[in-house]
């Protein structure tokens, strides 16, 4: 699948509560379309300044489902050295988790990796994350990269801006209204556990993964700033028994396997 | 208006963050703060903040020694919310380890760059180990991921520097490459080593370890030339006190 793919989250955890099951899993589905077999998933957590807690919850979530489950800590390379290119460019779905939009963007910079996710994209390499792991594809968002909730520039692979948190974080909302209405480039708002699927150049498909939560277009219409939500699909979570089941018949799997001598 | 010298301590490695139990380096920059319980602020920020990192911070600078602080870059909303007032106040500015390459991208984003330089000319005492010790210079080789490469610090200093150096060692061998390509001469400096800058020049080299040194280098007739630097061991009493013999770096072997 070379149909260029991203997908933007308003805000979601990976812990194993259902709305978190949902969306690891539509996770899964979209980096295992494009891998056809086994996919790979790797993790930026350079927003967050790369914690143990971010990368720890990402294991956690898709360390025992069927697909190669990596991080990239751009602080922590000293330890674990890598190629970035090489190894950005072999993964399925690249995600991009939160925390600053202002530091995620210049931690990229200064390690030249827009460029190479820009590669990726083109390339069919699903990108996705959450809060400022969502905004920063587009041209901008609101962030609280320098403590209150104001305007930042993000890599604009997406044209038209994002505010996540929507509903859940007032003050960012109001922030991301009087930006719009002062010219910044209309977009959308999206609560904690609403996204939108953006696959080539038509326009995104709304998602929801916990009742309630909803994704808005927010325009400027001349006497103001109108903001309509968006028809969304609602995403099950898998029932944990299934997830259990899956493990169970990966590890078997694996395990047969490794006794026959195919695996290392 | 008293003209307030202008304070570099770049340490190849050592202090709190690598010398649990040797305070030696930390107790030296303490040293040369006004104050007799002075301002230190913290910024780990080419380790992404690490909250571990800012525990061992606090433990290290103690309440009674110091009045510390800490800026964590990764979390604005928290902390101090004028990020020059706060760093402008300081009388030290300790600057621990980590990406370089990643330092330089979130100070710039913050304007932390513009600040330090501020700051550095006001007198307040800079250090720094590891990526804290590259960043103050124009040039430094940066070997934290993959095969160490010429990165451009913040220029405060208009030499090279090397950390975690020890003649002979890939980190050493790559330095040496770099000068032959054309990087400016410059100074490594060993684990438990510190070089210690009044203005732009090297005043003295302190030591945490009898046996850590610090080196000079440069190009002579093509040829790169490493020079030992005489180097004061904190550790028998030594200190504070006196630079080197006739002020200037002096090779005490060949």
């Amino acid at each position: 699948m070379t149909v260029p793919r991203i997908l933007t989250l308003g805000g979601h955890e990976f812990s194993s509560r259902p709305p978190d099951r949902a969306v690891c899993e539509l996770l899964l589905r979209l980096a295992s379309e494009r891998a056809g077999g086994r996919p790979r998933i790797c993790l930026l957590p350079t927003a967050s300044g790369d914690t143990s807690e971010q990368i720890a919850s990402f294991y956690a979530a898709f360390g025992e489902r069927p697909c190669e489950p990596s991080d990239l800590s751009l602080f922590r390379l000293g330890r674990r050295p890598m190629a970035l290119r090489d190894h950005l460019l072999e993964q399925d779905l690249v995600y991009v988790g939160g925390g600053s939009l202002l530091n995620l963007l210049a931690v990229w910079e200064a390690h030249e990796l827009e460029s190479i996710l820009s590669l990726a994209w083109r390339e069919g390499i699903v990108l996705a994350g959450q809060s400022a792991g969502a905004m920063c594809w587009f041209e901008a968002g609101i962030t609280t990269s320098s403590g209150r909730p104001a305007p930042g520039a993000g890599l604009g692979l997406l044209g038209g801006s994002l505010c996540v948190h929507y509903n859940d974080e007032p003050e960012r909302r109001t922030a991301y209204l009087d930006a719009v209405g002062a010219g910044m480039p209309a977009g959308y708002g999206l609560d904690d556990y609403a996204g939108l699927l953006w696959e080539g150049e038509a326009p995104p498909s709304a998602f929801t993964a916990r009742r309630g939560a909803r994704a808005y277009r927010v325009a400027s219409n001349g006497d103001g700033v109108l903001e309509s939500p968006l028809p969304a699909r609602f995403l099950p979570a898998p029932a944990p028994a299934t997830l259990r089941e899956d493990i169970a018949e990966f590890r078997r799997i694996t395990a047969m396997r490794k006794r026959a001598g195919w695996l290392g | 208006m008293e003209k307030v010298p202008r304070q570099i301590v770049a340490f190849g490695g050592g202090g709190f963050s690598m010398e649990s139990g040797n305070p030696l380096l930390d107790d030296y920059v303490l040293g040369l703060c006004r104050r007799r319980r002075p301002r230190v602020c913290f910024l780990p920020s080419a380790s992404g903040d690490a909250d571990h990192y800012v525990v061992r911070f606090y433990r290290a600078f103690p309440a009674e020694r110091c009045e510390a602080s800490h800026i964590s870059l990764f979390r604005r909303e928290q902390g101090p919310g004028d990020l020059r007032r706060h760093l402008l106040e300081q009388d030290l500015i300790y600057v621990g380890g980590g990406s370089v390459v990643s330092l330089l991208g979130v100070w710039r984003a913050h304007g932390v760059d513009a600040i330090l330089r501020e700051a550095w000319r006001a007198g307040v005492v800079l250090c720094g180990l590891s990526a804290g010790s590259l960043c103050w210079f124009a040039e430094a080789v940066s070997g934290f991921h993959g095969a160490p490469r010429r990165v451009e610090g913040l220029g405060l200093l208009p030499h090279s520097n090397c950390v975690h150096y020890e003649p002979g060692s890939a980190h050493c061998l790559a330095y040496r490459d770099l000068l032959r390509a054309g990087m400016r001469p410059g100074f490594g400096a060993g684990d438990g080593a510190a070089l210690h800058f009044v203005g732009n020049e090297l005043s003295r080299v302190v030591a945490s370890r009898p046996q850590a040194r610090g080196y000079r280098l440069e190009l002579r007739a093509g040829e790169v030339v490493e020079t030992p630097l005489a180097t004061t061991f904190l550790g028998d009493g030594a200190g504070h006190g006196g630079g080197m013999a006739g002020g200037t770096a002096t090779a005490v072997a060949a």
